[in-house]
């Protein structure tokens, strides 16, 4: 067998009360790619932190190539040839591409120096070797993400690192674009490096890698060769008891609701001015449930916050009802007032609520009553309304959007993704308030769910658009599995 | 470790001053006790002292700091109160010479009113420029800090000049235009319970108004707060740099109406400045910038007594001032770190 | 020719009261190119002013007082950094205390040691000196060129530093910590140190500054002689986006505006004098409102790192 180029043992990492590693254990080898496989919170992302030397363990052992060392850096994890790709990208936005490149890789010639055309020659050269194509002086901000994410891996390649970690390198990529990604991650073990690939999608693990470490609550409960495990057993160590899905009941009647929005060719513009949608037409019915895939960035923050009343379209005749409840994707920094405790989190929305006001003054009672229910009701995890959003956890902290959402969305809710970050059981709860909201059928809100995790919208969608360059394209029933809605995703007509 | 409430962090933050002031007091050569001492005689020695010198000066000092605690719950940074105030006392001094032949009925309120007035204009300014341009509110006010003084300056050599044209102010205001005294026999006027009830007024806006809550709500939350969908563009920044303004202004015109009758170079000795330490004291809460800001009143008026008994120079007061700031700044980092 | 005269000391008077905010400002841009807004700057001035002036007459030289006045900057600027840089206060609140605790203790310093009359000091200063050539150019020659020594160190600053911010490594992760603290950390970049050196040397050249004030204009030391000049300088940085190069330039554009309270009367304009001290502040009022607009801070200007922990 190949050289064991990094060993941890036993790791336990905590934060204040939670435990993230309760007694991790990896090995990684020289040549392979080695798959690091979990839920959301199982402590994969915190495992290979402490590999990339971004945290430390609190107890546990590292060790490379045989010899037992203790990270402290970055910097220290790459003079051991050790590069992190990290999920949420590590660039400077308004830098150009090799400057970035240039940022702290050089660790020899700091100073005075900034040798820009060794690295752009060495960055030429690597691309070429490799197969793989950016364009050195653009500046970050204006690149695509899957362009980005191409810049980070020619960023932690140019330190020649024997071991490469790839923090859920797929999460804003679409299907061509993590074929294409696959491709290269092969070639890299070819060479003799450890590629490690963190991940909680099933087939894409299977389908890359040489080497699979399942974590579940911290542990590591699995670790097999690919040729041994395949969906079936991975799955079973990933969640322990195989779970049944909250998908939607299939083959309901397209809804005849009453139409309680309509866009007719909106267009907008992003932060910094491009187009962000391009002509976009779309009625919504009352008890219907419209899913809207697509590759982060191609217009639904826009797409949102226009549906929800939040922006104005530079273009077009958006109709939109009074009722509108919104879910933004931020729940810490859009979604909630950290520093307020529950029932000012719950007089944030009251401005749209008549109840909750009378001339000028806010109705203190009944917004701590609402809050209360909402604490019960939706079970949010606090031992009063007077405790700060700060203190919730992310589950918790949705529970509160959600509640103080959901009795507002009376015709409308707009969901962006609602479940980012949450554990399976959260996930579970904001997926069966939503089907819920349209239970009521015609009575009920058009519900508007836009999100980049494919799964649940192919779940729970009654009817399925992709939104691609700030265009909207509806998803013909046949076509609505992941191949076909990727497919239309990158633009291509099916 | 142990909760720290806002009260005894005030009194931390105030003793960690008085701690580091006395050093310095010391490592100069004076005696800190003798100027404590002083300071205490200047500021509490007799009731002369507590009503005309204490009172008095605190309610610029309550009205500044009331001024900058609005504007720094809604994270907008006004530095200009300094520059506001003195808009407020040109507009008011010019109001006060001008319709002099009104009874005081109509002027008086007229006079504050158009303090009121022109220091929320000199605001518009730096607020249009945040809303509008996206042009940061700490540069545009401190100069429009400059601009304002400079414009007094002017005033009261040119067009406001005292009839003789000698001296560099301007003539007093009209008897109708002067707010009355609270107390005969002392100088406390009527502006000090004005400064007290616009603090109450503050204290209870905050509590059960609706625009009160999403001033809260946009300096505490400015993200949240939008995408709750409650406010339109800027109103809220609008609207409050805008009253922010307004009060400083009013400092001016009370100062003028209730204290100097006139206009001069050097007005206000820098309170639009010290009235960040005296918000900040009081952890931007209404009521306890009413204590802080007589408590500022005091440092000002002992400060006056510890020049002349104790030799410790004027300037001392504004290193104590920055004093105060740093060292609630330090509190406040502890009792974030407590919590954490 | 009395026109040429005057517009040869007009421009002159503008360089001449340009120099000191250059200075300032071009180490202000280099403090908020890391991330850091220094709105403590006016108390590295006057501390700058008054170590300028105690330095030049204990030191017996006016570069004695550029030295001291530099330091004195300096360590304005260190007590500002610990507490903005080092316990992550706010940067904006700490400034303004700053500021008030350099004009506070300057003057108690200044009472103490010299009394409270406000005893006018005879401190060695800065004679012109005149660059061989080129201050023989017509007009603009005498202006730029036959100015005090400190004029030319702002002449070579303002290349040297551009130089430094996009042609080095340190420059660059600079420029990385003020665009994105996580990012140029997770590269390796010391984000702490980084910015704590940018408002180091931000102070010095503020203090530098400030000496400059005394020992190449007023030739004493007088309370509150900084005069708003470190805000200005503030203003300056914005008005040259945070380029140093454009710094110079829009120093010497304020210095402009300065010098025409001089000309006023010159030129025959019949306006009081405080009109004219307001100008400069309504004409960089005016000209962040038309100009800049909203040209782009680094993007983690007078932001905390790292972030309060939350959520």
């Amino acid at each position: 067998m190949s050289q064991v180029l990094a060993r941890l043992d036993g790791i336990v990492r905590r934060f204040g009360r939670v435990t993230a590693l309760d007694g991790a254990d990896l090995e990684v080898r020289a040549g392979e790619v080695h798959a690091v496989l979990g839920e959301n919170g199982a402590g994969k992302s915190t495992l290979l932190s402490i590999l990339g030397g971004l945290q430390a363990a609190d107890s546990g052992t590292l060790s490379l190539r045989g010899a037992s060392v203790t990270l402290r850096s970055p910097r220290n994890a790459w003079a051991h040839g050790i590069g992190l790709v990290h999920q949420h990208f590590m660039l400077v936005p308004r830098l150009s591409v090799l400057e970035n490149l240039a940022l702290g890789g050089q660790a020899p010639s700091r100073g005075w120096r900034l040798p820009l055309r060794e690295i752009a020659d060495r960055a030429t050269d690597l691309m070429a070797r490799i197969g793989l194509s950016v364009a050195l002086d653009a500046v970050i901000e204006d690149l695509s993400v899957g362009d980005r994410q191409r810049v980070e891996i020619l960023k932690a390649l140019l330190r020649e690192p024997s071991i490469l970690i790839l923090d859920e390198p797929t999460a804003v990529l679409s299907p061509p674009e993590v074929e294409g990604l696959s491709a290269l991650l092969r070639g890299l073990a070819r060479d003799g490096r450890a590629v490690i690939l963190v991940s909680h999608k099933l087939d894409e693990v299977l389908a890359v890698s040489d080497h699979v470490t399942v974590l579940r609550e911290g542990r590591t409960v699995l670790s097999a060769p690919r040729s041994e495990v395949d969906a079936t057993s991975l799955t079973r160590a990933m969640v322990g008891v195989a779970l049944s899905a909250g998908t939607r009941p299939g083959g309901r009647p397209a809804s005849d609701g009453e139409i309680v929005a309509s866009f007719r060719a909106v267009h907008a513009a992003g932060p910094s001015g491009h187009t962000a949608l391009a002509g976009v037409s779309l009625d919504l019915r009352r008890g219907e449930i419209v899913g809207v895939a697509g590759v982060e960035g191609n217009g639904q923050r826009e797409l949102a916050l226009i549906l929800a009343g939040r922006a104005e379209p530079s273009s077009g005749d958006v109709d939109l009802p009074h009722g509108t409840g919104f879910i933004p994707q931020d729940r810490t920094s859009e979604g909630l007032a950290l520093d307020f405790d529950l029932s000012e989190n719950v007089a944030l929305a009251a401005h749209r609520d008549a109840e909750f006001r009378s001339s000028g003054l806010l109705k203190w009672d009944e917004i701590r009553a609402r809050a209360e229910h909402l604490r019960t009701e939706f079970a949010v995890r606090a031992t009063d309304t007077s405790v700060h959003a700060r203190t919730l956890s992310g589950g918790n902290q949705q529970r509160l959007v959600i509640g103080r959402e959901l009795p507002v969305a009376k015709d409308l809710l707009v969901a962006h993704n609602p479940t980012r970050g949450l554990d399976v059981a959260a996930t579970d709860f904001v997926h069966g308030r939503i089907l819920g909201t349209v239970g009521a059928g015609p009575e009920g809100p058009a519900v508007v769910l836009i999100s980049t995790d494919l799964d649940e919208v192919l779940a729970l969608s009654d009817r399925l658009f992709v939104i691609v360059r700030g265009r909207l394209s509806e998803v013909p029933l046949g076509q609505r599995t992941r191949e076909g809605v990727g497919a239309l995703m990158l633009g291509s007509v099916p | 470790m142990t909760h720290l409430g806002p009260i005894r962090a005030a009194a931390l933050a105030l003793g960690l001053t008085l701690a580091v002031a006395a050093g310095f007091l010391w490592l100069g050569g004076f005696d800190p006790i003798a100027a404590g001492a002083a300071m205490m005689r200047g500021a509490f020695g007799s009731s002369n002292a507590i009503l005309s010198i204490t009172m008095v000066r605190s309610v610029p000092l309550i009205l500044t700091g009331l001024a900058v605690a609005l504007a720094f719950r809604a994270g907008i940074w006004n530095i200009g109160a300094e520059g506001q105030l003195y808009a407020g006392a040109v507009a008011s001094v010019w109001v006060g010479l001008v319709c002099d032949a009104l009874p005081w009925f109509l002027l008086l309120p007229l006079v504050l009113g158009s303090a009121a007035l022109a220091g929320a204009l000199w605001s518009a300014i730096p607020a249009l420029m945040r809303v509008r341009l996206g042009i940061g509110e700490v540069i545009t006010t401190i100069l429009m800090n400059f601009v304002g003084i400079y414009l007094a300056a002017f005033m009261v050599v040119g067009p406001l000049q005292e009839a003789r044209g000698v001296f560099n102010q301007t003539d007093q205001i009209a008897e109708a235009a002067r707010l009355p005294l609270l107390m005969p026999g002392t100088r406390l006027h009527v502006g000090f319970l004005l400064a007290l009830m616009l603090g109450a007024a503050m204290w209870a806006m905050f509590r059960w108004t609706h625009i009160g809550f999403e001033i809260r709500a946009v300096g505490v939350a400015p993200n949240a707060a939008r995408i709750a969908g409650m406010i339109k563009g800027n109103r809220v920044v609008v609207i409050t740099f805008l009253a922010s303004g307004a009060i400083a202004g009013l400092a001016g015109g009370v100062e003028v109406a209730g204290v100097t009758f006139a206009l001069y170079e050097g007005l206000s000795p820098g309170w639009g400045y010290t009235a960040i330490a005296v918000a900040l004291l009081g952890g931007l809460h209404p009521i306890a910038v009413l204590g802080t800001g007589l408590l500022f009143g005091a440092i000002e008026a002992g400060a006056a007594e510890m020049q002349r008994t104790a030799g410790i120079p004027a300037s001392w007061v504004t290193a104590v001032e920055a004093l105060v700031i740093l060292s609630v700044l330090v509190v406040d980092q502890l009792r974030r770190r407590s919590h954490a | 020719m009395p026109e040429a005269v005057a517009l040869v000391a007009f421009l002159e008077a503008s360089v001449r009261l340009g120099v000191p905010l250059a200075l300032a400002a071009m180490g202000e841009a280099v403090t908020e190119r890391s991330g850091v807004i220094n709105i403590g700057l006016e108390g590295s001035v006057i501390a700058g002013a008054l170590g300028g002036a105690m330095g030049a007459m204990a030191l017996g030289g006016a570069w004695g007082g550029i030295l001291v006045g530099g330091t004195a900057g300096a360590f304005v600027a260190l007590v500002f950094a610990a507490f903005a840089i080092g316990l992550g206060t706010d940067q904006i609140i700490t400034g303004t205390a700053i500021t008030l605790a350099g004009l506070g203790f300057t003057g108690a310093i200044y009472q103490v040691r010299f009394g409270t009359t406000g005893a006018v000091l005879s401190v060695p200063t800065l004679a012109p000196a005149e660059i061989p050539l080129l201050s023989e150019v017509p007009v603009v020659g005498s202006a730029l060129f036959a100015q005090a020594p400190t004029a030319y160190l702002a002449y070579v600053f303002a290349p040297a530093l551009w130089y430094f911010l996009y042609r080095t490594q340190w420059g660059l992760e600079l420029r990385a910590v003020g665009e994105a603290p996580d990012a140029a950390a997770a590269a390796g970049g010391r984000v702490r140190w980084t910015r704590f050196w940018a408002t180091i040397f931000g102070g010095a050249m503020a203090g530098i500054a400030g000496a400059h004030l005394v020992v190449a204009h007023a030739g004493t030391f007088t309370e509150n002689m900084s005069a708003g000049r470190g805000f200005i300088a503030i203003a300056v940085v914005v008005l040259g986006r945070w380029n140093p190069v454009l710094v110079l330039f829009a120093a010497l554009f304020f210095g402009a505006a300065n010098a025409l309270q001089f000309q006023g009367q010159a030129l025959g304009l019949d306006a009081p004098y405080q009109l004219f001290l307001a100008l400069p502040y309504l004409l960089t009022l005016a000209a962040l409102a038309g100009w800049v607009g909203r040209s782009r801070a680094p993007a983690a200007l007078a932001t905390a790192w790292p972030k309060r922990a939350g959520g």
